[in-house]
């Protein structure tokens, strides 16, 4: 593709993202005050914040370094970089063999900076909050991996043309596999899924790093005005792109094909049907989640990774494996 | 790993009506019977016994010699009632005025007879 045509698209996506990202939030606030019979804030709440933030005082602290300046906008331009490699419903506009280890990279990426940033604030809070989001992230991005990059393998094996890139979710899905084994092992990466979802949006079970009736925020603890505005929007960012790789892994199908669509047409109908598989995916994962759930202490939250998430993704991984060989009919 | 037992709930209430009064869209929640809200001060009835000064633990409420009466600042006012309870004439008694928030803690809403008003009356008295 023409590199100016995938600049403007970044453009578009980044812009169409960060209103999309900040809508949902305004929604699952409000579905989440529902489901306790308030009344919740409006559906454009977190725009007002984001502008709030934006036109407030930004205080550094004293003894806080160079990096605390520098982390949010790092945050916001890996979350902005990451967009170009986000199945969005079409395949991702740079979108090359492989390139899935660039998407868990920079996702991963977003979290250190977060991490480095806490730590740059000097405060103990945020320090406390940062182990924890080390920790987390450390444990998280395992079972994620092992799903994956197993998925991809196996999507790999029945023929597609860029492998391990994010853009053969398109070509090949793997519910087209067909065979109960394959279904079962498919079922059981999805709830890995769902589950990891949860864990890098930081809801529910997995709200420890920010954890904001007990270590105060958490890394964000410092942070303020136009530094936690672009923080704020880099999570929103992260939000979306992370429900849009469990909708292109286990819902990739589109609706211009059907409808009789092509060109830009098709592009923007695909786009917005993707916008709302990923707002019924984090329906399930976050809303739902962060209502029926507490906040886990780190260590069982860790236990959850290595002892429940992680045997299910090797089990999972395992069925699907099984179900190449062929082994069992 | 077990499901919550939140989750009927929860899902329940996605589709009934909040359960909440928006209050300054709507009236606020009626106040019950018995309610102390602001105080309220009949200067007439006031027969100038000082039993409400005595009795009062905030400090709200002074005696005014000259004219035999009492004054009061409600920013510091606890709304115990124990001024109304004792009053002889019942020339005190508790509203249901409870939206008391203001600007200035001096604020007119605040007080009974300011410093003009107890001129006024002793200018009056003098007058008799």
């Amino acid at each position: 593709m023409n590199l100016l045509y995938a600049t403007l698209g970044l453009i578009a996506l980044y812009i169409y993202v960060s209103f999309a990202s900040l809508l949902w939030e305004g929604i699952d606030r409000k579905l989440v005050a529902r489901m306790q019979r308030r009344v919740g804030p409006p559906l454009l709440q977190p725009f007002y914040d984001f502008l709030k933030l934006m036109s407030k005082e930004s205080i550094i602290p004293k003894h806080a370094n160079k990096f605390y300046e520098l982390a949010p906008v790092l945050a916001l331009a890996v979350s902005i970089a990451l967009l170009a490699y986000t199945p969005m419903g079409f395949a991702p506009l740079f979108a090359t063999k492989g390139d899935v280890i660039v998407f868990i990279y920079l996702l991963t990426l977003i979290g250190f900076i977060r991490v480095l940033g806490a730590i740059s604030s000097g405060s103990p809070y945020a320090q406390i909050g940062a182990q924890r989001e080390m920790i987390i992230l450390v444990s998280r991005e395992v079972p994620m991996m092992l799903a994956l990059f197993t998925i991809l393998w196996r999507l790999n094996n029945i023929g597609v043309e860029k492998p391990f890139s994010l853009a053969t979710f398109y070509q090949r899905n793997i519910w087209e596999l067909g065979t109960p084994l394959a279904l079962i092992g498919t079922f059981i990466l999805l709830v890995v899924f769902l589950a990891w979802l949860a864990s890098e949006i930081e809801v529910g079970f997995f709200d420890i790093p920010e954890a904001e009736t007990e270590v105060a925020e958490g890394p964000m603890a410092e942070y303020s005005g136009r530094h936690l505005a672009l923080f704020e929007l880099s999570n929103a960012i992260k939000m979306f792109v992370s429900a849009s790789l469990v909708v292109a892994i286990f819902f990739p199908w589109g609706i211009s094909a059907y409808v009789g669509l092509n060109g830009i047409p098709a592009l923007v109908v695909d786009v917005l049907f993707h916008t709302i598989k990923v707002f019924a995916v984090l329906f399930v994962s976050m809303s739902i989640f962060r209502a029926i759930t507490g906040r886990l202490r780190i260590t069982q939250a860790v236990q959850v990774f290595w002892l429940r998430l992680f045997p299910a993704a090797i089990i999972g991984s395992l069925i699907l494996a099984i179900d190449l060989l062929g082994v069992i009919a | 790993m077990k499901i919550p037992p939140t989750l009927s709930t929860v899902l329940s209430n996605l589709f009934k009506k909040p359960a909440t009064n928006m209050f300054p869209k709507t009236e606020p929640v009626p106040t019950p019977e018995g309610f102390r809200g602001k105080l309220v001060y009949d200067v007439d009835k006031c027969i100038g016994c000082k039993l409400c000064v005595t009795v009062c633990p905030a400090g709200v409420i002074e005696f005014v010699p000259e004219i035999k009466k009492v004054t009061f600042w409600l920013g510091r006012c606890v709304f115990c009632a124990q001024c109304v309870d004792v009053c002889p004439v019942n020339a005190l008694e508790m509203s249901k005025e409870f939206l008391l928030a203001t600007y200035d803690k001096y604020d007119d809403n605040l007080r009974w007879l300011k410093n003009e008003e107890i001129e006024e009356m002793i200018e009056a008295q003098k007058s008799k």
